[in-house]
C-alpha cells in the first residue's frame, strides 16, 4: 500500500483487510512479547512455523506474533481463533499435537489447557480465564491480534480512524474539550488532568511547540508502558499525532527507555510504517497538518524519566531536572512550550476520540476515569500485565484476577507507585483504586507497578531497598535529594543490621519531612515515601529490630544469622 | 519594575529578576550557596527556599522570577528548620569540625585548637579559610552540631594541574564553577560528573584540567563559595594584610583587578567585580601571572655601571652622574633610543621629552610587532577617511553578527571573547576567518579557512557578491560605488584559484550571513593586514564593512598600545625599527643606544659604544649593557594606560618600589636634569598627566580632573563620518600573493611578556598551557595534511 492521502484510502484499505482476514480458517497468535521471548516463544513460532510449512497449511492458517497479552505468569501462550483457545505454558514440543487436534480436527487438548491452581477448574477459551475476566482490557485488548510490525492489523482494529475524526471532523479546540470532558488523568504517576496540561501548552504564544512521550519507565517491577510500545506501538503514535494537532506541536519525541531494546525496535518500526503511509510527515492523510517524531534512547537513568531531567536529556545534556515553575508547558524542550505525557495516556487518547468522552467517562470512579494498567508482581500466584476500570478492590486484582498469594503464604501488603510510593497493608484490601484513595491512603498510583508483599517480606529492608534505589538514582543536584536520602539508607542500614535505636525512627521522620519539603523534583520529594508509608502501617516491625534485635520476617540477614547463632548457643552452651 | 511584597515590605524589583536578587537589592538577606551573579539559577543547594502565597510548598528564591502582587515570607520557623537541616546535610559531606566547633572564637584568635585538627577535617589549613561562604552560611544560621555520621567521600585531590588544585572532598556540588565555565567563559572544561552519592565536578575521562580545554582563567575559583579550588601559590599564605586595585598590563584589554598584599608582596591577583573592562572576569594572566611578574627573580633592583668589563652596583647618583657625563660627551653624535611600548603614558610622554629636548633624537617605540590600529588608521587616513578606533567591549554582546579574523580571541583578547559568547548565547551569528583551527570554532556559526596569502583575493570575492547581491539602490547611495564595482570586476581580479583553499559554496554561506548581518562587528587581528599588500587589505576590508554595516574594529596587542598610537601622532614605527637600529650602529651612525625597552636582536651588527639599559628585568641587553638602570612595573607606581577601547585608566602604585628601582619617568627627568636641561622637574605621575593633557587633545581627558569625575574617559576621537568606497587600486602584483614565501601565518603568538619579561619562560604553568595549545595545533595540521 503507498502512501495514503485521503482519509476514504485507509476505509477501503480497512474492508480489503478484513476480507482478506476471513479467509482463513484458523489463526495461531503467539504472544512474543519481552517477557513471551524470555520464556521460549521463540521456540514456538517456529515450530508452528515447520509444522504449517510440513503441512501446508499456509493459505488456511495464520500465525500471528504478537506482543503480550498480559498473562506474563503462563508464558509462552498462543490463543487459537476465531475460538479463542488459551494453550500455555508451552514448549515446543507441544507444537505437532496442537495442530493435528486443534487446527485440524478442531479438539481442545485438555492437559494444554488453563487449570485453576486452587480449584483445578480447567478454562478453555481466553476470555473465560479467571486472570482476564475481571479485567476491562481497552487499551490492551487489541494485542491479542496485533502484530506491531504490521501496521496492517493496527488499522483492522480500527486504528488510525480516531485520527480521521480529529483532523476532518473536529477542531483543535475540540479535541482539547473531548480530552477534558473524559476526565483522563496522566497516566505517569501525579494524575494531572491531561486536558488541562494540553490547553496551558496550547495557550502559551510561541513560534514553535513539542510533545513528548515519556517512556522511559524505570520504576522497578513495572512494565506496563514496555508492553503497550512492543505489542501495540500505533495506538501511542496515533494519540500523539491527535495530542499534537491539539496542542499545535510540528514535532514530537517519544524518549525510550535505553535498556528496552525491543520497545525501541517495535515503536522505530511503527514509526517509519506510519511515515511511510502518510500518516506522520507532511499533510498527513492529505490534511494540512503536519507532524514528525523522533525517537530518542534513554540515557539510562531512573532521574531521565523526570519530564525536566528528560528533556536535558533530550536536549543532549546529563539528564539534571531543573526548577518548576517554568512548567514545560511555559518552558520545555529548548526553552519552547512542550506537552509531556506518558505512553498509556497517550494510548488513550484515540480511544477518548473515536469512543467519545461521554462512554470514556462512563468508567472509572467519580475523578478517576478510565482504566489503568498495572503490572502485578512479587509474591501473586498470577503475575502479569493487568487492565482493570478504575474504583476496582485490591482485593478483586489481587485475588480474583492475581490467583492470591503464593505458595499459600499471608497477605502482607502491596506496594504501588514505585519508588515514592507507599504500602498498602491487609485493612485497605477493599479500597476501591483511584488517584486520590491511594493518596489519601499513604501511597500513590504512581505508573502502575504493584508489588505484593508476603509474610516472608521485611519491611525494614525493603524500605532501605527503596532508600538505596533513590540514593543511588538521585542526579546529585539538589542537597536533601543527594545527601538526604543517603543519610536515611545508612540509617536503615543500621537498623537491619540490628544496630538501630529508638531516637532512629524520630530522626528519620524529621529528615523524611526535610527532604520532601526541600527538594528539587518529583524524585526528592517522593523518595521517603516508602520509609514514611512502612513507618506509619508498620512501626512495630521497626521497633522489634531496635528493640528485640529480630527480624520477624527473618529476611534482614544480620539479624537472622546472629539470632540462630544464639540459639545455637543455648542449645550447645 | 514589579511591585510585591517581601516579609511584608512593599518592594519594587526589576522585571525578570528574581526574588533573590528583588531582596539582595533592597538589604534582606536569604541564605544561599549556589546561587552567584551573572550565572544561570540553578536550585540546588535549597538555603534559599522561601514560602510564596498561594503557592504550595517552598520555593527557592533563586529561580523564583518576582511577580505583580507576589507575597514572599522569608523567615519562618519552619523554614529555619529546613534550612537548618539542610545546611547539616552539606555539613556532613564538608569536613566541619572547625565550622562547629565550640572553641571557634578562643581558636580564631589565639589559634588554640589548631593542634587538635588535621587539614581533612578542619579549616584551619584551608586556603578559603575567612573568605569561604560556606563558613559565613553556618555563622548566619548558627548550626551548633551535625546530627548527621560525617561521610568523607574520599576523593584523590587532582594537583596535576598548573596553578591550582582541586580537592572535591570539600565540594558541595552547587556547580557555580561549571556554569560559570560554560555560561560566561564559553569552556565546558568541567562538568558534574556520575549521579547520586557519587555526583562530583569532574573533566570528560577524568583527564586533567589542561587536556580538558581549561583555559586556566580561574573563574571556578572565584566563584567557588568552599575551599574545593585553591591556588597553589596561596597554601598557607592565609588572610592578605590589604586588598588594592591596579589595572592588568598582560593585554590590550586592561582589566581592573584586586591585587591582595601582604607584607609588602603581591600574594594574589583576582578580577575586580566591577570593574567596566572585564566587570569580574580575568585570564590566565591577570589571574595568576600578575605575581610573578612583578617579583620575577631577574628584576634587576640596583643601579649598574661596567667598569673593566664588570658591571659593579652604584648608587643612583653615580650612576646618573656616569651616564650624564657619556651622554653629553656624545652629544654630538646621533643616539637611538627605543622605548617599550608597555610603559605608561606618562614615562612615554617624558621619554618622548627626553629624546627631542635632550638628546636631539627621534625615539622609536618598541612595539614587538607592528600596530594594527595605527595601520588602519594611517591606511585610512591617507583615503581621507577617519576611522573611529573607541569602542565598548560590551556593546559586542548586543551584536547581530560577529566577523573574528585572523585572531585566536580566546588566547590574545578573552576578555573580548566572554562578549563574543554572550552575543552568541544571545542568538548572533559568528563567523571565524582563519588559516588555523582555533578554539573559537567550537561556538561559530561559519568557519571560513583560507589559505595564507589568500586574504585579499576572499575579500574582493566577497565585496563583488555582496554587491551583486545586495540591491543596488541601497549601496549607489555610497559615494564611489560604482568605482568600486568596476574596479572589482576588472579582468583578472575576481578569479578565484584553489589556492584559497575554499569552494565557492564557503564563500556563498559566508556571504549570506554576512548579508542578513543586522548590527555587525568585524574584530580585526594584525595578522589579516600584514605584508605589502597591507594598504589594499585594509581598503577591501573597510568596504566590505560598509557593505554589511559594519563596525572594524582593528584589535590592539599590547596594553597602552592606542595610548602609545595617540602620544606619537607621525605614528609610531610599524615594527621596522629593528633595522634601522642595525643598520644605524653598522654605519656608525649611532654610537649611544638609550633602551627604555627591549634590544634589538643585534645579530652580527655592530655593538654600540655606550649602551644603558633602563628596565625591569635582566636579559639578553645585560651582557652588552654599559649602565643598568633599574626601572620599577607598574606595581610600584601611578600611571594611566589606554587600553584596547581607548579607555584612560589610571592605576595606582601597589607596593614600594623594590630594591632601588625608580619610574622611569623619574629616572629621565633626574638624568635631563643632571644635564642641565629646564622642563623636567616632575614630582608625580598626576603632573605630566595634567601637562600631557594640556600638550595633546586627543588625551585630554587624562587629567586628574576629568578622571575624578567616575564616569569612564575615552580617547576624544575626530569623528567626521566618511561613508565612502575606495575603490581596488590596479597594481602589478596579482590578488594571491605567492610570489612572496612563505606567505605570513594570520595567527600571531599571543603576547605574553612584559618589557623584555618571557612570562611564557618565567611561569611554569603558563608554558605548559601555551605548549599544549601549540602542539595541539601541531596535530591538527598533521590530520589535516
Amino acid at each position: 500500500m503507498k502512501r495514503l492521502t485521503d482519509p476514504s484510502q485507509l476505509a477501503a484499505w480497512k474492508t480489503s483487510l478484513g476480507e482478506e482476514r476471513q479467509a482463513r480458517q484458523k489463526t495461531i497468535v503467539v504472544s512474543n512479547g519481552t517477557c513471551g521471548q524470555a520464556s521460549g516463544s521463540l521456540a514456538i513460532i517456529e515450530a508452528f512455523g515447520r509444522e504449517i510449512e510440513k503441512r501446508a497449511l499456509q493459505a488456511s492458517v495464520g500465525l500471528e506474533i504478537t506482543g503480550c497479552h498480559g498473562f506474563c505468569e503462563r508464558e509462552p501462550n498462543i490463543v487459537i481463533y476465531p475460538e479463542g483457545i488459551f494453550y500455555g505454558p508451552l514448549v515446543p514440543d507441544d507444537i505437532p499435537k496442537i495442530v493435528d487436534q486443534t487446527i485440524l480436527k478442531n479438539k481442545v487438548i485438555g492437559a494444554l489447557v488453563y487449570k485453576d491452581p486452587k480449584t483445578g477448574r480447567a478454562f478453555g477459551l481466553q476470555k473465560e480465564i479467571p486472570f482476564y475476566r475481571k479485567q476491562m482490557r481497552l487499551l490492551t485488548g487489541d494485542n491479542l491480534r496485533i502484530d506491531a510490525t504490521r501496521i496492517e492489523d493496527y488499522i483492522l482494529a480500527d486504528g488510525y480512524q480516531a485520527l480521521t475524526k480529529a483532523l476532518f471532523d473536529m477542531t483543535a479546540d475540540e479535541v482539547i474539550h473531548e480530552i477534558d470532558a473524559a476526565g483522563l488523568r496522566g497516566r505517569g504517576g501525579a494524575g494531572f488532568p491531561t486536558g488541562k496540561k494540553w490547553q496551558f501548552c496550547r495557550n502559551e504564544t510561541a513560534d514553535r511547540r513539542y510533545i513528548v512521550c515519556n517512556a522511559d519507565e524505570g520504576n522497578p517491577g513495572t512494565y506496563m508502558d514496555r508492553s503497550i510500545l512492543v505489542a501495540n506501538p500505533h495506538s501511542v503514535i496515533e494519540g500523539m499525532i491527535i495530542g499534537a494537532y491539539a496542542i499545535g506541536a510540528a514535532e514530537g519525541y517519544i524518549y525510550v527507555r535505553m535498556e528496552a531494546p525491543h520497545a525501541v525496535k517495535q515503536v522505530t518500526i511503527a514509526r517509519d510504517l506510519a511515515r511511510k503511509h502518510g500518516l506522520l510527515g507532511k499533510s498527513i492523510l492529505g490534511s494540512e497538518f503536519h507532524f514528525d517524531l523522533h525517537i530518542v534512547e534513554g540515557a539510562g537513568a531512573y532521574i531521565c524519566g523526570e519530564e525536566t531531567s528528560l528533556m536535558t536529556s533530550i536536549e543532549g545534556y546529563r539528564a539534571v531536572s531543573r526548577q518548576r515553575p517554568p512548567f514545560p508547558a511555559q518552558a520545555g524542550l529548548w526553552g519552547k512550550p512542550t506537552n509531556i505525557n506518558n505512553v498509556e495516556t497517550w494510548a488513550n487518547v484515540p480511544l477518548i476520540v473515536r469512543q467519545g468522552a461521554e462512554w470514556y467517562s462512563q468508567i472509572g470512579t467519580a475523578k478517576s476515569k478510565g482504566t489503568k494498567v498495572f503490572s502485578l508482581v512479587g509474591k501473586i500466584r498470577n503475575g502479569g500485565q493487568v487492565e482493570v476500570p478504575m474504583g476496582i478492590r485490591l482485593r478483586e486484582i489481587i485475588y480474583d484476577i492475581g490467583g492470591g498469594i503464593r505458595d499459600g503464604k499471608k497477605f502482607k501488603a502491596v506496594q504501588t507507585g514505585g519508588p515514592g510510593g507507599g504500602f498498602l497493608p491487609a485493612e485497605f484490601l477493599d479500597l476501591p483504586i483511584d488517584y486520590d484513595s491511594l493518596v489519601q491512603a499513604g501511597s500513590t498510583m504512581g505508573s502502575g507497578g504493584m508489588i505484593v508483599l508476603d509474610e516472608t517480606t521485611c519491611m525494614v529492608d525493603l524500605a532501605r531497598h527503596y532508600m538505596h534505589f533513590t540514593q543511588e538514582e538521585s542526579c546529585g543536584k539538589c542537597v536533601p535529594c543527594r545527601v538526604g536520602t543517603k543519610q536515611i539508607h545508612d540509617i536503615l542500614v543500621r537498623i537491619t543490621r540490628g544496630e538501630g535505636e529508638e531516637e532512629d525512627l524520630e530522626q528519620i521522620e524529621e529528615l523524611a519531612e526535610a527532604v520532601k519539603e526541600a527538594s528539587l523534583c518529583g524524585l526528592g520529594q517522593s523518595a521517603p515515601n516508602p520509609v514514611l508509608s512502612s513507618l506509619r502501617h508498620f512501626r512495630g516491625e521497626y521497633l522489634e529490630h531496635i528493640k528485640h534485635k529480630r527480624c520477624p520476617a527473618r529476611a534482614c540477614r544480620e539479624l537472622v544469622s546472629s539470632s540462630q547463632q544464639e540459639a545455637r548457643k543455648r542449645k550447645h552452651g | 519594575m514589579v511591585k510585591l511584597k517581601i516579609n511584608g515590605r512593599d518592594i519594587a524589583a526589576a522585571s525578570g529578576s528574581t526574588v533573590l536578587e528583588a531582596a539582595q537589592a533592597h538589604g534582606i538577606r536569604i541564605p544561599n550557596l549556589c546561587a552567584s551573579k551573572a550565572l544561570s539559577p540553578y536550585g540546588g543547594c535549597r538555603l534559599c527556599l522561601v514560602e510564596v502565597k498561594g503557592k504550595r510548598g517552598y520555593l527557592p528564591a533563586c529561580c523564583t522570577v518576582v511577580e505583580e502582587g507576589l507575597e514572599v515570607t522569608t523567615d519562618t520557623p519552619r523554614l529555619r528548620a529546613l534550612r537548618r537541616q539542610t545546611l547539616e546535610l552539606i555539613l556532613s559531606e564538608h569536613p566541619h569540625a572547625c565550622l562547629i566547633c565550640s572553641e571557634k572564637k578562643d581558636c580564631e584568635e589565639y589559634k588554640s585548637t589548631i593542634r587538635k585538627v588535621g587539614e581533612v577535617t578542619g579549616c584551619v589549613l584551608c586556603s578559603k579559610n575567612g573568605r569561604c561562604d560556606l563558613q559565613d552560611v553556618v555563622t548566619e544560621l548558627n548550626v551548633e552540631r551535625v546530627r548527621w555520621p560525617a561521610s568523607y567521600r574520599d576523593f584523590d585531590v587532582h594537583r596535576e594541574d598548573p596553578f591550582f588544585d582541586r580537592n572535591y572532598n570539600l565540594c558541595i556540588l552547587c556547580a557555580r564553577c561549571v556554569r560559570v565555565c560554560n555560561e560566561v567563559r564559553g569552556a565546558a572544561a568541567i562538568s558534574v560528573v556520575y549521579r547520586g552519592p557519587r555526583a562530583a565536578i569532574g573533566t570528560s575521562l577524568d583527564q586533567p584540567l589542561v587536556d580538558s580545554g581549561c583555559q586556566f582563567c580561574g573563574a571556578c575559583l572565584d566563584v567557588c563559595p568552599t575551599g574545593s579550588l585553591s591556588e597553589r601559590g596561596l597554601k598557607g599564605e592565609g588572610l592578605p594584610d590589604e586588598s588594592r586595585e591596579t589595572i592588568c598590563p598582560l593585554c590590550s584589554l586592561g582589566c581592573g583587578l584586586e591585587v591582595d598584599l601582604k607584607k609588602g608582596r603581591i600574594v594574589c591577583s583576582r578580577p575586580k567585580g566591577d570593574a567596566p573592562v572585564n566587570g569580574g572576569q580575568a585570564c590566565v594572566k591577570g589571574r595568576f601571572v600578575v605575581r610573578d611578574t612583578v617579583h620575577a627573580p631577574q628584576r634587576i633592583l640596583r643601579p649598574m655601571v661596567r667598569r673593566d668589563g664588570r658591571l659593579i652596583e652604584l648608587g643612583w647618583d653615580e650612576a646618573l652622574d656616569f651616564v650624564a657625563q657619556k651622554l653629553k660627551e656624545g652629544i654630538d653624535q646621533e643616539s637611538a633610543m627605543i622605548i617599550s611600548s608597555q610603559l605608561a603614558l606618562e614615562d612615554h610622554y617624558i621619554a618622548q621629552k627626553f629624546a627631542h629636548e635632550v638628546l636631539r633624537s627621534d625615539p622609536w617605540v618598541d612595539f614587538t610587532r607592528f600596530s594594527c590600529p595605527a595601520l588602519f588608521r594611517a591606511e585610512l587616513q591617507k583615503q581621507k577617511i577617519s576611522l573611529p578606533l573607541n569602542f565598548e567591549a560590551d556593546s559586542l554582546s548586543s551584536a547581530g553578527t560577529i566577523v573574528v579574523a585572523a585572531a585566536d580571541i580566546v588566547l590574545s583578547h578573552p576578555i573580548l571573547w566572554l562578549e563574543v559568547v554572550k552575543a552568541v548565547r544571545r542568538g548572533a551569528r559568528l563567523l571565524i576567518w582563519n588559516n588555523a583551527e582555533t578554539a573559537l570554532e567550537r561556538r561559530a556559526t561559519f568557519s571560513l579557512r583560507t589559505n595564507p596569502g589568500s586574504d585579499l583575493a576572499v575579500l574582493v570575492y566577497l565585496c563583488r557578491e555582496l554587491l551583486e547581491q545586495r540591491p543596488k539602490d541601497w549601496w549607489s547611495a555610497i559615494p564611489a560605488a560604482e568605482e568600486l564595482k568596476t574596479s572589482l570586476e576588472k579582468p583578472g581580479q575576481a578569479i578565484l584559484t584553489s589556492s584559497v583553499g575554499l569552494e565557492k559554496a564557503d564563500l556563498l554561506s559566508a556571504v549570506r550571513l554576512l548579508q542578513e548581518a543586522g548590527p555587525a562587528v568585524f574584530l580585526i587581528g594584525p595578522g589579516m593586514v600584514q605584508g605589502p599588500d597591507a594598504p589594499r587589505l585594509v581598503q577591501m576590508l573597510w568596504n566590505l564593512a560598509l557593505l554589511c554595516e559594519a563596525r572594524v574594529i582593528p584589535l590592539a596587542a599590547e596594553n597602552n598600545e592606542r595610548g602609545v598610537i595617540e602620544l606619537w601622532p607621525s605614528g609610531p614605527s610599524n615594527g621596522a625599527f629593528e633595522t634601522r637600529v642595525i643598520d644605524g650602529l653598522a654605519k656608525g651612525r649611532y654610537r649611544t643606544l638609550y633602551l627604555a625597552g627591549n634590544l634589538p636582536k643585534l645579530g652580527q651588527g655592530k655593538a654600540p659604544d655606550f649602551l644603558i639599559v633602563q628596565g625591569g628585568y635582566h636579559g639578553a641587553a645585560w651582557e652588552s649593557a654599559n649602565v643598568l638602570l633599574p626601572a620599577v612595573t607598574w606595581a610600584e607606581t601611578d600611571g594611566t594606560f589606554v587600553n584596547a577601547e581607548g579607555r584612560i585608566q589610571r592605576f595606582r602604585s601597589l607596593i614600594d618600589p623594590l630594591g632601588e628601582s625608580r619610574p622611569d619617568w623619574q629616572i629621565f627627568c633626574r638624568l635631563a636634569e643632571k644635564m642641565g636641561c629646564g622642563g623636567f622637574s616632575f614630582q608625580s605621575a598626576a603632573e605630566i598627566a595634567e601637562e600631557m593633557s594640556q600638550a595633546l587633545p586627543s588625551l585630554h581627558e587624562v587629567s586628574a580632573h576629568h578622571l575624578k569625575k567616575g564616569r569612564p574617559a575615552f580617547v576624544r576621537e575626530d569623528l567626521r563620518s566618511s561613508a565612502r568606497f575606495i575603490p581596488l587600486a590596479d597594481e602589478e602584483r596579482g590578488l594571491e600573493n605567492h610570489e612572496m614565501t612563505p606567505a605570513p601565518a594570520q595567527l600571531e603568538d599571543v603576547p605574553d611578556y612584559y618589557r623584555g619579561l618571557d612570562l611564557v619562560q618565567e611561569v611554569k604553568g603558563l608554558r605548559k598551557l601555551r605548549e599544549r595549545d601549540k602542539a595541539r595545533n601541531q596535530n591538527r595540521e598533521k590530520q589535516e595534511k
